[in-house]
């Protein structure tokens, strides 16, 4: 707030560069908590016989939480920090992301059972950014390099949902490998032949972001003439070959478990990147 | 007083088979039966429900017979059960349950929403019922009362469908493969059916999958002859026995029924069928005893095999969660039971209500018409206020003659019950302070203005004394020229309405 008065006091923009450091908006509280609520309501969901409303209240929470946090990107956007500013805004850019798929997901079909995983997983990406000592703007950090970070998020955002339902592809599967007729996979989970064209569509629409975002990530470098001996550039190139191969595998003809392996396999690699970034900035290197 | 529902028969909790197949009436029967039933001098209405499982008579005793006339009822139709299908009466004692009382409707109510059936929430008993409920309409056996219950009865089966689980999943061995084959591919749309092996219950599986929109079915079988036959069964292909695998590779559900000792699905054959269909999902449904799958062919990559006993599995599990629905469907019934019983209550002084509502409407309508004739002609100030008072007055004397007629006249019922009747009726203070003869003007009037008020909302009290009621609509002229004279001495006191219509006036001076 203090920041948006220096600015009218000022009246003139280049003191936007004393805003960078914002405190959280009362929004992103709200955010967190309905978070947490909807985390609570989503595993409430796995329990034996919940009762009724407990389908409709997640879902609910969730809603009120993507427009919470949606109001929080927006607030800190009127502050100049926007998705593309730091490793960490695009985190919480990502776990929104994550959330608004989740939601259509929900709206569509029957994968409210997704928001037990969802939820944690937004709140805590989403506490993790915006909590941790990382959010400072990166030195040098040039139009190249926002679109870099901003892509590498939405690209993630669609690797991870893709994660989450070939998690509960793989639950489900298993449970009907090994006749466990339970009452919550067995009753409430949604068909696995639809689980996996969903994967699918998600890693199908995911990948060429991510690829955009590696090409750009490597012209940045060449930009900046920064060094390319780094461990997470080439585990970036793990992630994107792996889903490369996914792509290849599936167009032959393969699906179901191995492919929702591979799904996991690909997203985790991309994730310890995001950690790795994560890690360094905060360690200030 | 007034009908009284009541249920007797037996059903798959009371009786084995042997009995109910000797119990069991066919549908040619039925409107015969109904009628020697109502023609019983205890039974009124009757509805006769006969299947596999229950046969059941739901029956009322008549309009005016006592609360007491249930128990002869019910000996009437067990009397004409034991003679009709020559059953000895201590054998059908055993298995026969007689429902009298508030239980009736709430048995009735949970046969029709299926949760006294064998399989709970199974959707065959409403339709039943349904052509029971016809048939006894048809034979005109069912009268309000039943009708009533029967309506109730079906709109709470429809409530406890679309309310409850109580009839979502499969519970019977051939629906479940369906069940199993939606959780690997959701929609059945389009996915070709196999079956190996031209059994029985193969045949059932393979229409519940064509119901849920699966596309082809093809037939193959050892023998060509019987996999035509049941391919013209099912308006299926058949398929050559000896291309298994190719077979296999090209449908999606397959389900095995052949009577060979030996699998006929073994782990390699489904391999390499797998490996033609890349991998793509193959649900296999083995309901042969011995198996006709190798069990290992389950473990392979994509290929979901099922065995009897997983369906068998499945089938009770969704019996036991319908179970748990229970609760709630009992709640619906019994909140719909107790509605209908409320109706049922007030259905002896229904007539009565109706009756007295009419009386007292025509008789301030006439009055109406006279005094409407004479405001249009009178425009004097004074004359118009003069005109509402007096029709007032008039109505409300009109109203009360004929029950002050009663109570002077004495006989049965006594005017001391009548006085406390009519206390009960309306709020006239402290009763047995007057004496019954002398009823004065100043007393009236309050009472008529009373009555005013409360005959716009015709409450039901329960010993209602209908032969007043009944007693009373009789042409004004008669009741007027018969009036005592009591009541015309405290007429001519009041200054008479003035005389406009020929017809009216004509009336007045008559009964003057």
């Amino acid at each position: 707030m203090d920041g948006r008065v220096d600015i009218f006091a000022a009246g003139a923009l280049p003191v936007v560069a004393a805003v960078h450091t914002t405190a959280p908006s009362a929004a992103f509280y709200v955010a967190l908590v309905l978070y947490g609520a909807a985390a609570l309501l989503g595993v409430g969901a796995f329990s034996a016989s919940p009762p009724r409303w407990v389908h409709i209240a997640g879902p609910v929470a969730m809603g009120l939480a993507f427009l919470a946090h949606a109001g929080d990107i927006s607030f800190r956007a009127f502050e100049g920090v926007h998705p593309g500013y730091s490793v960490r805004e695009a985190l919480g850019f990502l776990s929104w992301v994550i959330v608004g798929g989740y939601l259509c997901f929900a709206v569509r079909g029957r994968l409210t059972l997704l928001g037990a995983f969802v939820a944690p997983a937004a709140m805590a990406v989403l506490a993790a950014a915006r909590l941790s000592p990382s959010g400072d703007a990166l030195v040098g950090l040039t139009l190249l390099g926002r679109i870099h970070i901003a892509l590498a998020a939405l690209g993630v955002a669609l690797f991870a949902l893709a994660t989450l339902v070939a998690g509960m592809y793989l639950l489900e599967e298993r449970n009907l490998k090994r006749k466990r007729f339970d009452r919550v996979l067995f009753r409430r989970g949604v068909a696995l032949e639809r689980l996996d064209a969903l994967v699918h569509r998600l890693v199908f629409v995911g990948f060429p972001i991510f690829t955009a975002s590696i090409v750009l990530g490597v012209a940045w470098m060449a930009e900046r003439q920064a060094s390319f001996l780094r461990i997470e550039y080439p585990l970036a190139l793990v992630a994107w070959a792996t889903f490369a191969s996914l792509l290849v595998v599936r167009a032959r003809g393969w699906r179901g478990r191995r492919s929702a392996q591979l799904t996991i396999v690909g997203f985790s690699v991309a994730l310890v990147v995001f950690l790795i970034y994560l890690v360094r900035r905060a360690l200030g290197a | 007083m007034g009908s009284t529902l009541f249920v007797i028969g037996l059903s798959w909790k009371t009786a084995p088979v042997a009995v109910r197949e000797k119990l069991a009436f066919s549908a040619g029967e039925i409107p015969g039966v109904l009628r020697e039933l109502t023609a019983q001098p205890n039974i009124e209405e009757a509805l006769l429900i006969s299947t596999c499982n229950r046969v059941e008579i739901y029956a009322t005793t008549p309009r005016t017979a006592p609360a007491s006339a249930v128990a002869s009822a019910t000996a009437e139709a067990r009397g004409f059960l034991a003679r009709s299908r020559d059953v000895s009466s201590e054998d059908l004692a055993e298995c026969l349950y007689e429902i009298t009382d508030g239980e009736a409707a709430t048995h009735i109510f949970h046969v029709a929403a299926a949760l006294d059936s064998m399989v709970v929430g199974e959707s065959q008993i409403t339709g039943q019922l349904k052509e029971a409920y016809g048939a006894a309409v048809h034979a005109h056996t069912a009268g309000p009362v039943l009708g009533r219950c029967m309506e109730r009865a079906f709109g709470t089966a429809k409530r406890v469908r679309s309310e409850t689980g109580i009839a979502r999943g499969a519970a019977n061995v051939s629906s479940v493969a369906v069940e199993l084959a939606q959780l690997v591919f959701g929609e059945l749309t389009g996915r070709r059916v196999l079956l190996i092996g031209a059994g029985k219950m193969s045949a059932l599986a393979a229409r519940h999958l064509r119901s849920h929109g699966a596309a082809a079915v093809s037939v193959t079988n050892r023998s060509r002859e019987r996999a035509r036959e049941l391919a013209r069964d099912i308006e299926g292909e058949v398929e050559p026995w000896d291309e298994l695998e190719s077979l296999l590779a090209r449908h999606d559900v397959v389900v095995t029924s052949t009577a060979s000792p030996q699998p006929v699905l073994t782990v390699p054959l489904v391999k390499r069928a797998m490996k033609t269909r890349r991998r793509r999902s193959l649900v296999i449904v083995d309901i042969a005893v011995p198996r006709d799958v190798e069990a290992k062919a389950g473990s392979l990559d994509g290929v979901y095999l099922f065995d009897v006993d997983d369906l068998r599995r499945v089938a009770d599990q969704n019996i036991e969660e319908r179970w748990r629905e229970a609760d709630a469907a009992a709640a619906i019934v019994a909140d719909e039971v107790e509605q209908f019983y409320r109706w049922v209550k007030i259905q002896p002084v229904v007539p009565t209500i109706r009756a007295l509502r009419e009386h007292f409407a025509g008789v301030a309508e006439a009055e109406v018409d006279k005094a409407v004739k004479s405001l249009r002609q009178r425009h004097e100030p004074g004359e118009q206020e003069r005109i509402v008072r007096r029709l007032g007055e008039l109505i409300a004397n009109k109203l009360l003659h004929d029950p002050m007629a009663a109570l002077k006249a004495g006989g049965e019922p006594s005017p001391e019950e009548l006085v406390a009747a009519l206390h009960r009726l309306y709020p006239l203070g402290d009763p047995g302070i007057e004496p019954p003869r002398r009823a004065h003007a100043p007393e009236k009037k309050p009472t008529a203005r009373d009555q005013a008020e409360t005959s716009a909302e015709p409450r039901a009290p329960a010993p209602v004394p209908s032969e007043v009621a009944h007693r009373a609509p009789a042409p004004p002229e008669s009741r007027e020229a018969n009036a005592p004279a009591a009541d015309d001495a405290e007429r001519e006191t009041e200054p008479p309405l003035p005389e406009v219509a020929t017809h009216a006036g004509g009336r007045r001076r008559g009964s003057a």
